[in-house]
């Protein structure tokens, strides 16, 4: 993060004025130079000395979470600092709070991809594999947060011969479909959409190896008219199914406390509630990746100052909703006129858990206006430390919810504080761990930014507009003479 | 156009097609098998059935049961008062065999534990979780025959088991007992047949004694 | 290995196990996952091992076939006769504690002791059993109890048998025999057992110059003495509360720590009954420090023990004076200057009036702390007010006639004088519990042979040349007495497991008595008692099926008091008090309410058990009043430095609403050094601050603070209350808790009602309805006296793990049904109120609706099941719980139960695995028990048959447990009554279990407001 934030010239695409359509892509990039851009960060033959010291950290996290996991299994439950009351600990806030940050990427992809924002083709892909990555830790907890992890699989509903079903009643069991129909939808999107990439990269693959192993992951993509034809419509209708996912995960996810009677949990308000919570840390959690990514990797005019913005801007509106849902708790709390209700809320702001509170407050609340100030929002080192502290207060949400709400209930006698143990403590850190090792293989191995995607989104993606050239009205298609690489090349030939 | 591209292009050649349909079968074969591995293999019906361990001594349900005709309720005495069906005692044994066969070698162990007072250690062959609460004596007085559990010991010269004795199997009996139920003075009776249609008899003994097997978890574990 | 057989009389017990306790299989059994594969009974402790093997085996599904190991089944060689394998059977017998019987029935499961319950027939049980009782269980198979004699010889360890003891005891006793018992000395413990007695009458005979001396350190040594002052004879007052108007206590905790106190608790449940329709019995208590009994106190009041006499001529003063009453030895002089403690003023005036209201029909008791003087005058009270045939009766102490004993400091200053060579000391353990000042532990190693009896190789069995084990009550013969003389014969549950022997049997032994047998002692006794020569054997057999010896209560003697006993007790009270220390406190010493004098201290269900008090558990805490620790500066959990008796102790403070200023209490019985792998340095040890001078108050103690902290283990608080959780709990508490004074009761029957209103309450989805067996529970708060003894009744039946402090700490305590207390009203005047939680069985539970697994669900009868084998521990169903009654198994608590240990559980009940949840289900076991044996005998389950354990052991009859649908059972009618309300109703989860409101019935105005305090 050396770059002195305030320097963008020739870098800066964020003016407003109407008449002149901002390009997306700067450098005065044509479709041959992205294209080695983007695929020379995963040709090089040693990647940043900087990707090797995150990479050794990252996997030592990894190689923590996985001991905590095996000591937990070998021991039990009480290596962590869960009791009676506060039932759930780090692994469900954990849970929660991996699973909001998965939001972003089927967000970007899909969302964004139906209301035809451009700019989301520069950020989709990091977007997507951090949901995936995100997803794996989350679905880690779930899995692991059990007294007897070896009979989880009852929560499947496989016959048996003990007739028995499990409880669909229940929301844990809604969450196992919802999480993991989600897992699979996302990674479907990733993979598909990164298949024209992949092509790309084996076909300018030197090794023999590379050559194979993309070819395969390629699946013999040869980019004729009907590959696209196919590739556009069923990117589209995944486009379409990952859309209400969206909304339904994390609604389900925020079921697991709104259908328990416990004062704290007990509120309708959970699941809008959750899924812009889970957009707002989702979206932060791009920038916290993408600004670093793209100072190393020299993607500055693929990623430009504009998309930054632009999520910056998503950051500053989701941040509000977040706020007005905790406002809306508490008046629901003071408005419904239980008592058990409006203590919960008190006992979260003034209770021994206040502190949690007044963290998630500043961070989710407070943090984000600075996002009101253009020069703020352009600014690299406020935008990435911003979006780090989001995800700290995200996470704290998540604390504030599943702790304090439990640890003062109905009985004043069975009132109890909630102490996270090292192993905890490790296991979280573990789990960073393991998500930042993914992040960095994939920035490795993987095309970091859509070659093709952005491509269709550059000026020479409308060479037939003449003079309008770069206002076109982009629609998604990709016409596939303009992108593919060996069409020029053919050209030059002739 | 696109057929010639860049030389080190990898695409699939000409015979992966061949894979094409290997590899559906495979995943959908491979599918079907763990299913059926897992369904089947590792049911009760497959790991228990047919579990038959060598006793310390070689006691023939066959001769006793069948031959000699003896009531099970002889040696298992306790049966119609308490959980268990409980193995008899040594002196059972010699109730008997002290006049009888007193020189049999194979009953040696037998007469040993009469001598010291220590135990026959047998093996035990229906051996239920040990978190299952089955009591012996309700299911007898109901009018469920050994037999529906045991099979026909009277045949068996070493006691196998027959039946799954899974909490499958269980259910099905509690939630229809009329498949099994007879008059309970003829329960021990492993030949018994009804004259007329099991059910109808069944469905009759369930009003005349009020069975009404319960279902609740509690039922059974505790 | 074993096999059964049958005494000519009594139980049928193991033969075998002694034998085996040598052999190689036996030791290797102890060790082994399956000490039930010796019975025929499969013990819940292999369920643990087929989880575990079951839970590898899924892990590795499809690597092994999931066939658990095989079972072996062991039947007899000689099968008892009339014993079913795997048949419950209970046997009465009796537990001897400070001088006194308390009857028991012992459920005894294929020869192998497994529950302690109160013998209905016994007068000083009335089906109840104490705490302590019940953790006999946990006793007898302490892996920790000594298994071997020992002889000591500079200072080196030899394993001895009986055989070596009994050739060493013939020849070394024969010397004494002619020294006509010069230099022996006996140190036993204070008993009750004619047995016992007798022997040592004989001793005495063949030793005529031997001493005879005894000791226990909680005994109350001050009412027998104020007594015979009084009465100028050795009479022992049994308390009838059932029959009392007013009952007053001074120091005193009648209905916790007294010999009768469980047929007293079930007596001041009696006289509370506003049912029964006459007038309600009002309590009064005056204490230092809070008892159960000041818990329930109508009126309370809180006295330092040196302002104690004040108040009792001020209460004498009152009487005589205003009310007229007359009290022969009167010196009214000094009568009229008595003047009533700070504070005290109310308290006296609304006392003596209901004293004098209530001519024959009030009681006064003071407790151990109370001097002699104050017994004198409250007996004398009791006289003057016509008590004595009401309320009071008095009895010749039992062991009147013979000589009285000689005391330890008696006996110490022979040991100093050189005069003792032999020293016997039967049970006890007074190098730890002896008064300081003795200095007995270095006096033991001048004698040339000191031989104690003792179950463990304790702190005194360290210093004797001799250590014998001793066998545990379950284990052997004997005989003793209740506080009222009714005799009762204690037969052994089974053969002892650790080859000891019982103190007759030693005695005996000493005697050089071939056959020093408990049996024929004990029969022997008997026969000498029995009505002479015929129907003896009836007369024996009677008496161990009943567990007492028909007409054997003493018979109340007449008596009156002496007028000048009760001048020199006015003199000696007005005297003033032995001066404290003016910056001192008055360190009060009192018995511990879990490990009574530290012989309990091995127990993991005691330590565990939560104070009913503090709350606080394994430790012993200085309880300080909320004025006092503000001027030290402490908080609770700050260690305190105590100076007292120029010893000094550092203890962790708590601070106890409704002590007395001025005031600091601690428990003894902790700080053990020999007491076993649970007991040992668990809190600090108190006796060094005790004198033979000041054995329960200790005058001008100095407390300084250390700034160090000692974090307490409490169940309840378990940390600092801030404003916002205090204010909610303040306006939480009068719904939770409901109570009312009986005046506004009367006034208006329906006042419970109205405490607290809610929405209607409409169901989201239809209600199902219940037909046939629907059990409920109701609990009155007007009797529970919060004793504790519930908690353990459930422990011991549903195999409730024990987990430590640590574990405690960190919130993961198990006990099933906890007692949850709260102070009301300010911090220097609180009133206390109890109330037992166990799981409520909610119709619309919401841990049902979110188990994932379906592992808790409702039956047909209305209960709401947990299936532990199902369980995969998500833990939702304690989160969506609002009584918080589910417990979770956060580490596998039963590893490290050795297999002596696993011979304790209840094999009707699962034991639960690591990571599996569980919860009290109204005792499942016993009412799947009593619907089979009713569906046998072709009958519906007769009201009152099934009995859960909590109900069971309850003292006061608190807890009622019964049938909904039928009218007839008590449960139904006091689900009608209007006292009766659900907690948490406005959840709509619509409990099973409903409480009674407590009924305050105080003297006057200005008495408990409902406001709460920590």
């Amino acid at each position: 993060m050396s770059e002195p934030a305030v320097d963008v010239s020739g870098l800066d695409n964020t003016w407003d004025d109407p008449t002149q359509r901002a390009p997306l892509i700067l450098g005065g990039h044509d479709l041959a130079s992205v294209t080695d851009a983007i695929a020379g960060i995963v040709e090089r033959p040693q990647p940043p000395k900087a990707w090797w010291i995150a990479f050794s950290i990252a996997s030592l996290g990894t190689i923590t979470l996985f001991a905590m996991v095996a000591y937990l299994l070998w021991v039990g439950i009480g290596v962590w600092g869960v009791m009676i009351p506060v039932g759930w600990g780090f692994a469900i806030v954990n849970f929660v709070f991996w699973v909001g940050i998965g939001h972003a990427g089927t967000l970007i992809s899909a969302i964004l991809f139906l209301l035809r924002q451009k700019w989301r083709t520069s950020i989709n892909r990091f977007a997507e594999a951090m949901t995936i990555f995100a997803v794996v830790c989350a679905g880690l907890f779930p899995a692991i947060h059990v007294g007897r992890a070896w009979f989880a699989y009852w929560l499947f509903p496989i016959p048996n011969q003990m007739r028995m079903w499990p409880n669909f009643r229940s929301p844990l069991l809604w969450d196992v479909f919802a999480v993991s129909t989600y897992a699979t939808v996302s990674l479907l999107f990733w993979y598909m959409g990164m298949i024209p990439d992949l092509a790309t990269l084996r076909d300018r693959a030197r090794t023999k190896l590379r050559q194979i192993v993309y070819g395969v992951l390629a699946l013999g993509w040869r980019a004729s008219n009907r590959h696209w034809h196919r590739f556009e419509m069923a990117y589209l209708l995944l486009a379409a199914l990952a859309t209400p996912l969206v909304l339904s995960v994390h609604s389900v996810v925020s079921f697991d406390f709104a259908v328990a009677i416990l004062p704290g949990w007990h509120s309708t308000l959970f699941p809008p509630y959750f899924v812009a919570g889970a957009i707002f840390s989702g979206f932060a959690m791009v920038l916290t990746v993408i600004i670093p990514a793209r100072q190393y990797f020299g993607l500055k005019e693929v990623i430009t100052i504009r998309h930054l913005e632009n999520m910056a801007k998503i950051l500053l509106a989701t941040g509000l909703m977040v706020a007005i849902s905790y406002a809306t708790e508490f008046f629901m709390a003071w408005y419904s006129g239980n008592p058990f209700e409006s203590f919960a809320l008190l006992n979260r702001a003034l209770g021994p858990y206040a502190w949690a509170f007044a963290i998630m407050i500043t961070c989710n609340v407070i943090v984000p206006q600075v996002f009101w100030f253009r020069s703020m929002r352009r600014n690299l080192w406020v935008l990435w430390i911003g979006s780090i502290l989001v995800n700290v207060g995200m996470w704290f949400e998540r604390f504030v919810i599943v702790v304090s709400s439990l640890s003062r209930d109905f009985l004043p006698s069975s009132w109890g504080y909630y102490k996270p143990t090292a192993v905890d403590l490790l296991t979280l850190a573990g789990s960073f761990g393991l998500f930042f090792t993914l992040f960095l293989l994939f920035l490795r191995f993987l095309p970091m930014v859509g070659i093709a995607e952005v491509k269709s989104v550059m000026p020479q993606a409308h060479l037939d507009l003449g003079e309008h050239a770069g206002q076109g009205d982009y629609h998604g298609e990709i016409s596939y003479q303009h992108v593919y690489p060996y069409v020029e090349k053919e050209e030059d030939d002739s | 156009m696109i057929r010639d591209g860049s030389p080190n292009r990898f695409l699939f050649p000409k015979w992966t097609n061949l894979l094409r349909p290997g590899i559906v079968i495979a995943a959908v074969g491979g599918l079907v098998y763990v299913t059926v591995i897992v369904t089947f293999g590792f049911s009760p019906k497959t790991i228990n059935v047919g579990y038959k361990p060598q006793q310390p001594v070689p006691f023939s349900h066959r001769l006793h049961a069948g031959e000699l005709g003896m009531d099970c309720r002889y040696c298992h005495n306790t049966v119609e008062r308490t959980a268990r069906a409980a193995i008899p005692p040594t002196q059972t044994c010699m109730n008997c065999h002290a006049s009888v066969r007193t020189k049999s070698e194979k009953l040696t162990p037998v007469f040993q534990s009469y001598a010291t007072g220590m135990p026959v250690e047998w093996v035990r062959v229906h051996d239920l979780p040990d978190y299952v609460y089955f009591n012996h004596s309700i299911h007898v007085d109901r009018g469920v025959p050994c037999v529906a559990c045991h099979g026909r010991i009277d045949t068996m010269d070493e006691v196998r088991q027959v039946q799954p004795l899974s909490m499958g199997w269980c259910l099905d009996c509690h939630r229809a007992p009329e498949k099994y139920l007879r008059p309970p003075a003829l329960v021990t009776k492993m030949d018994w047949q009804p004259d007329g249609d099991q059910m109808a008899l069944g469905r009759q003994l369930r009003k005349t004694y009020h069975i009404n097997p319960s279902t609740d978890c509690i039922t059974c574990h505790r | 290995m074993s096999s059964m057989s049958q005494t000519t009389s009594g139980p049928r017990y193991w033969r075998s196990l002694d034998d085996l306790a040598q052999t190689p299989e036996f030791q290797e059994m102890v060790g082994r996952e399956f000490p039930g594969e010796i019975w025929e009974s499969i013990p819940p402790a292999t369920r643990r091992q087929f989880l575990k093997v079951m839970g590898a085996s899924i892990a590795l599904a499809g690597l092994t076939a999931c066939r658990w190991p095989a079972e072996e089944i062991v039947p007899f060689a000689h099968r008892p006769k009339g014993s079913d394998p795997g048949v419950p059977k209970q046997y009465a017998t009796v537990m001897e504690l400070g001088g006194a019987a308390q009857g028991l029935l012992v459920t005894s499961y294929d020869g192998r002791p497994i529950k302690v319950e109160g013998n209905p027939n016994h007068p000083d049980s009335l089906g109840a059993a104490s705490a302590f009782a019940q953790a006999a269980i946990l006793g007898i198979y302490d892996p920790d109890r000594s298994r071997s004699l020992v002889h000591r010889q500079q200072g080196q360890e030899f394993a001895k048998t009986w055989a070596d003891f009994k050739a060493f005891a013939a020849e070394h006793f024969a010397t004494y025999q002619k020294r006509r018992g010069r230099g022996l000395a006996v140190l036993a413990e204070p008993s009750s057992s004619p047995t016992l007695a007798r022997l040592r009458a004989r001793l005495l005979e063949a030793f005529p110059e031997a001493v005879w001396a005894e000791h226990t350190p909680c005994a109350n040594t001050s009412e027998p003495e104020g007594v015979a002052r009084l009465f100028g004879r050795r009479l022992r007052p049994v308390l009838h509360l059932d029959r009392a108007r007013v009952v007053a206590c001074f120091a005193a905790d009648p209905i916790y720590d007294h010999p009768s106190a469980l047929r007293h608790a079930r007596g001041y449940a009696q006289a509370r009954r506003p049912e029964a329709g006459e007038q309600m019995m009002r309590l009064y208590a005056a204490e230092p420090t809070y008892s159960l009994t000041g818990g329930i106190a109508d009126e309370r009041v809180a006295v330092a023990p040196s302002a104690l006499p004040a108040l009792i001529l001020a209460l004498v003063r009152e009487l005589t004076s205003v009310h007229g009453l007359s009290l022969d030895g009167v010196d009214a002089a000094t009568l009229s200057r008595a003047v009533p403690p700070a504070g005290s003023e109310r308290f006296v005036r609304l006392l003596a009036r209901d004293l004098a209201a209530n001519r024959g029909r009030a009681l006064l008791v003071a407790g151990a702390g109370a001097a002699a003087e104050v017994h004198v005058l409250v007996q004398a009270l009791n006289a003057a007010l016509g008590c004595v045939g009401t309320t009071v009766d008095y009895i010749a102490d039992p062991d009147a006639e013979s000589p009285a004993p000689e005391s330890i400091a008696g006996l110490t200053r022979s040991l100093r004088a050189g005069q003792v060579s032999t020293l016997i000391i039967l049970g006890g353990n007074p190098v730890y519990d002896a008064p300081a000042d003795l200095g007995l532990a270095k006096l033991l190693d001048g004698v040339p042979t000191s031989i104690h009896l003792s179950g463990y190789k304790d702190e005194t069995s360290r210093r004797c040349t001799w250590h014998v084990p001793a066998a545990h009550f379950l284990e052997a013969w004997g005989d003793a007495r209740s506080w009222d003389g009714t005799l009762s014969v204690a037969q052994p549950l089974i053969e002892p497991l650790y080859d000891g022997r019982s103190a007759i049997e030693l005695v005996a032994t000493i005697l050089g008595d071939d056959l020093a047998n408990g049996y024929d002692l004990v029969r022997a006794t008997m026969r000498g008692m029995a009505p002479a020569g015929a129907g003896f054997e009836q007369l024996w057999h009677d008496s161990l099926n009943n567990g007492v010896v028909a007409e054997t209560a003493s018979e109340p003697v007449r008596t009156s008091p002496r007028p000048a006993a009760v001048g020199a007790a006015i003199a000696a009270a007005a005297a003033p008090p032995a001066q404290a220390g003016q910056t001192g406190l008055e360190l009060q010493l009192v018995p511990d309410r879990k490990v009574y004098d530290g012989r309990f201290a091995n127990s993991g269900w005691l330590q565990e058990l939560p104070d009913p008090i503090t709350k606080v558990t394994w430790d012993n805490a200085l309880l300080l009043s909320v004025a006092d620790a503000g001027r030290l500066g402490v908080k609770t959990d700050d260690l305190v430095r105590v100076e007292a008796a120029g010893a000094h102790v550092e203890l962790p403070a708590y601070v106890l609403p409704g002590q007395a200023d001025g005031v600091a209490t601690v428990s003894l019985g902790y700080g053990r050094e020999a007491a076993g792998v649970v007991g040992d340095s668990v809190g600090a040890n108190t006796y060094r601050l005790r004198t033979t001078a000041a054995p329960h108050v200790v005058m001008g103690a100095r407390l300084t603070p250390t700034g160090r902290q000692h974090k307490l283990a409490c169940t309840q608080d378990h940390h600092a209350i801030d404003a916002v959780g205090f204010e909610a709990r303040v306006h939480r508490l009068p719904e939770l808790v409901r109570e009312t004074t009986l005046d506004s009761y009367l006034a208006d029957p329906e006042v419970i009602q109205h405490e607290a209103h809610h929405a209607p309450l409409f169901s989201l989805w239809k209600e199902r309805t219940y037909e046939g067996d629907q059990w409920g529970m109701a609990i009155d708060l007007n009797s529970c006296i919060g004793c504790n003894a519930c908690v353990i009744a459930c422990q011991a039946e549903n195999n409730i793990p024990v987990v430590g402090r640590e574990q405690v700490i960190n919130g993961r305590e198990m006990q099933w049904i906890r007692v949850d207390r709260y102070f009301r009203g300010e911090p220097e005047t609180a009133s206390m109120s109890f109330q037992p939680v166990p799981c409520m069985q909610c119709e619309d539970a919401p841990c049902e609706e979110v188990c994932p697994v379906a592992a808790t669900q409702h039956t047909a009868d209305g209960l709401n099941a947990m299936v532990y084998n199902r369980c995969v521990g998500t833990r939702y169903c304690s989160n969506n719980c609002p009584y918080k009654v589910r417990r979770f198994n956060f580490f596998n608590y039963h590893e490290h139960v050795s297999g002596v240990q696993k011979m304790m559980y209840n094999p009707d009940v699962t034991v639960r695995s690591r990571g599996v949840m569980e919860k009290c289900t109204y005792c499942i076991q016993r009412i799947e028990e009593a619907r089979i044996t009713a569906k046998k005998e072709g009958r519906p389950i007769r009201n009152g048959e099934i009995v859960t354990a909590c109900q069971q052991t309850c003292p006061s009859q608190a807890i009622v447990f019964g049938n909904l649908n039928d009218s007839e059972s008590e449960v139904a009618k006091l689900r009608e009554n209007n006292r009766a309300y659900a907690m948490l109703a406005e959840l709509n989860v619509r409990p099973r279990t409903h409480y009674l409101a407590r009924l305050r019935n105080p003297g006057g105005p200005a008495a408990a407001e409902n406001k709460e305090t920590a």
